[in-house]
């Protein structure tokens, strides 16, 4: 409560935002950017290539990873390493039709509808976990995310979708959907737990803390209702899945829209009518754990949650070289336990190892480190660097004994 | 006009992107706030001469962390406010007919050796203010001594009654209300007890202090002051006139709580302020000073590494 009122003084950490807007459809890209990291081109795709909407452009060798279908009619005007580009065109006619396949009536269960998903373009990572209890996270991921509310209340037929799919396909034994607490949703066969929608709580380790008491328990898995969302959209489609729900938001304007995989935010802004200044910090994700993007020609790839701009004097800003002052604000915010100020400091002068043995491995990567840190340092940055690090040396030491 | 056809040029920063607005700066000022009404009380009392003091002490903070920035080739780091806020700190520490050399020695050693010989605000394992204050106060005790150093007053000293005349003396020559209004002789600042307690709860309802070391080194004073009271009420004082006399309050409201030197969980910030007001009465009962709270700080600062180690196994951690 003290802890509340003094540090985080800030009404956006609670996750119900009242929101009942349906979702709006997003433009029509003009022009589209897929990212095709790890993925294998299909045979004969290349630049000038025709392509119509769910035609399917690249697999991915793992099974868990969605494979990548076109969103729009166009024309692929660039292929590198990293990404596909396609400039859109009028709709060809004399190019193949993708026909809708009824999922839900074919009546495929477990890997079999994995696999089927997969080849949709759905990522099936989190939804086929071998684990006793599944706990569906019915909270908005981030706070300014508001997707969540309309997703369960008004969108039921999408959900209904999802949820069938994911029980055909799930090894759990029980599926459980978390809600906030308050909010009056029932679905069939389907247990709902309500817990307290407060920030850090919609963080998936501190979510199944809050509900079992116990921290990382073995045989429980978390699935977002971001995914469940998007198997319900390829149940009810019966398409390969092209689009995702984000919302985007300004200081002034919020909106959720479903938007098509790899459409440009600079359009997007465009089209929520967000003006930008200099200055201003976009931001892919939620405002809390996203990512920072640095130009307009970016796109919103499938696992996107939100779109955000960050006005420019908004928030102080963040000058890089600032020591830490040891006021202990991000010790005592922190949900993990662990020692943010230090851990930064370990990152900052390169001692990774130190860093493992503070058990930065065990951050859940909230973020409210840095929302509370009055030096404005870059601390969820610096655990993550450092995880990261501690990733490659252990990766690196378990190759080398092998 | 669209986005797309202008020419913008981005801020790039790190997740979070949100910031809960709080900077040093800005608690600079919400402690400069929160003194002004510890200051305008010892105005009320003592005049001019104490904006002198703290002038002069702020001015020469200032100067200090310029010049040291400068010779260590460092940009400055004046506009965070913590010098102002250390020479304001210090000024209410003197007594309030300070010579200006003593005020000029004693802000010139709180920077230096308090803080830039650590390497700027927040690595100083020992409150700033109080190491200068204990250099110039080891040095100049007559100087430092308001009993000395205001003669032209009809308000008297408690804790010089306290330790040399006894208990019963102090009780009957002044009141509560005339400790908490500030009628008594003592340093500018520190003895103006009802503005230090109204600027300290303004500073806890913003967030700059934290309200367990606040608590619990007040509740320090009271515990073992109690029992010695209980043991011997004709030997030690009525805890209370501890709580209000000399620096006891500044110090649990301003100086102990100054991040750097504190612990950061809740135990050992409980643990550390119990500490200090324990200290704060030994070193008043039994030392040779009549006003120990600065020197109990300085302490508490020294243990608090002790007090971090107390600290729970992170998430999921097993053993």
């Amino acid at each position: 409560m003290r802890q509340r009122f003094q540090i985080l003084n800030d009404p956006r950490f609670r996750l119900v935002y009242n929101e009942r807007r349906p979702f709006i459809e997003g433009p029509e890209p003009v022009k589209a950017r897929l990212n095709r990291e790890g993925f294998d081109l299909v045979d004969g795709l290349k630049k000038k290539s025709k392509v119509y909407p769910g035609m399917l452009l690249a697999t991915h060798p793992s099974i868990g990873k969605g494979d990548l279908h076109s969103p729009m009619y166009g024309e692929i005007s660039e292929i590198n390493h990293r990404s596909i580009f396609i400039n859109a065109c009028e709709p060809d006619e004399s190019l193949p039709h993708v026909e809708p396949i009824n999922i839900l009536e074919e009546g495929k269960t477990g890997d079999e509808l994995i696999l089927q998903l997969k080849q949709m373009g759905v990522n099936t990572k989190s939804l086929g976990q071998d684990v006793k209890t599944l706990y569906i996270n019915g909270l908005n991921p981030d706070p300014g995310v508001t997707w969540a509310e309309p997703m369960l209340c008004s969108n039921g037929q999408n959900l209904h979708a999802g949820i069938e799919l994911h029980k055909r396909l799930s090894k759990a034994d029980r599926i459980v959907l978390v809600v906030p607490k308050g909010m009056q949703v029932s679905y069939d066969n389907i247990d709902v737990i309500h817990v307290e929608p407060e920030y850090p709580k919609s963080v998936n380790a501190l979510l199944v803390k809050e509900i079992t008491k116990k921290e990382n328990p073995e045989d429980v898995g978390v699935v977002g209702l971001h995914n469940i969302w998007s198997l319900g959209r390829v149940g009810t489609t019966g398409l390969p899945l092209m689009e995702t729900v984000i919302t985007v938001g300004s200081q002034t304007k919020w909106a959720n829209y479903i938007v098509k995989n790899g459409m440009w935010i600079g359009q997007l802004l465009d089209y929520a009518g967000i003006d930008l200044q200099d200055g201003d910090t976009i931001l892919r994700g939620g405002p809390l754990r996203g990512e920072c993007l640095d130009r307009l020609d970016r796109s919103i790839t499938k696992g996107t949650t939100g779109l955000f701009v960050v006005e420019s004097g908004a928030v102080p800003p963040m000058e890089g070289h600032s020591p830490c002052i040891n006021c202990g604000a991000c010790i005592q915010v922190c949900p993990a336990r662990l020692n943010p100020s230090t851990l930064s400091r370990y990152a900052e002068f390169a001692n990774y190892n130190a860093c493992y043995v503070e058990h930065s491995t065990s951050c859940v990567e909230c973020g409210l480190c840095g929302y509370v840190c009055i030096a404005r340092r870059p601390v969820l940055q610096y655990i993550r660097l450092a995880n990261a690090k501690i990733k490659q040396m252990h990766e690196f030491v378990w190759e080398e004994n092998k | 006009m669209s986005n797309m056809d202008k020419k913008i040029l981005f801020s790039m920063s790190a997740a979070p992107f949100w910031h809960c607005g709080r900077t040093v700066r800005g608690n600079s000022i919400h402690t400069v706030i929160a003194l002004a009404l510890v200051l305008i009380m010892a105005f009320w009392h003592w005049g001019l001469p104490v904006l002198g003091v703290v002038a002069l002490s702020c001015f020469v903070s200032m100067l200090t962390e310029e010049f040291w920035n400068k010779v260590m080739g460092r940009s400055s780091t004046l506009t965070d406010g913590t010098a102002f806020v250390s020479g304001m700190l210090l000024a209410c520490l003197l007594p309030a007919t300070a010579p200006y050399w003593l005020v000029i020695i004693g802000a010139f050693c709180a920077i230096t050796f308090g803080k830039m010989a650590f390497g700027g605000y927040g690595a100083n394992p020992v409150c700033t203010v109080v190491v200068g204050w204990a250099m110039i106060f080891v040095s100049f005790p007559i100087y430092m001594d308001p009993n000395a150093m205001l003669l032209q007053t009809d308000f008297i000293d408690p804790l010089v009654r306290l330790k040399y005349f006894g208990p019963a003396n102090v009780e009957a020559s002044i009141h509560f209300s005339e400790l908490l209004l500030g009628k008594q002789i003592g340093a500018l600042g520190a003895a103006q007890n009802l503005g230090i307690i109204l600027g300290g709860i303004y500073l806890l309802a913003r967030g700059v202090i934290r309200l367990e070391i606040v608590v619990s080194f007040v509740f320090g004073v009271l515990f073992l002051g109690g029992i010695l009271n209980m043991v011997n009420p004709e030997l030690y004082a009525n805890p209370v006139y501890h709580i209000l006399t000399g620096s006891t309050l500044f110090c649990a409201f301003f100086l102990a709580t100054e991040f750097s030197g504190a612990p950061d969980r809740p135990l050992g910030m409980i643990l550390y302020g119990l500490c200090g007001g324990m200290l704060v009465i030994i070193i008043r009962t039994y030392g040779i000073y009549t006003d120990g709270a600065p020197f109990a700080v300085m302490l508490i600062n020294l243990l608090s590494p002790y007090f971090d180690m107390i600290q729970p196994k992170p998430f999921g951690v097993k053993q």
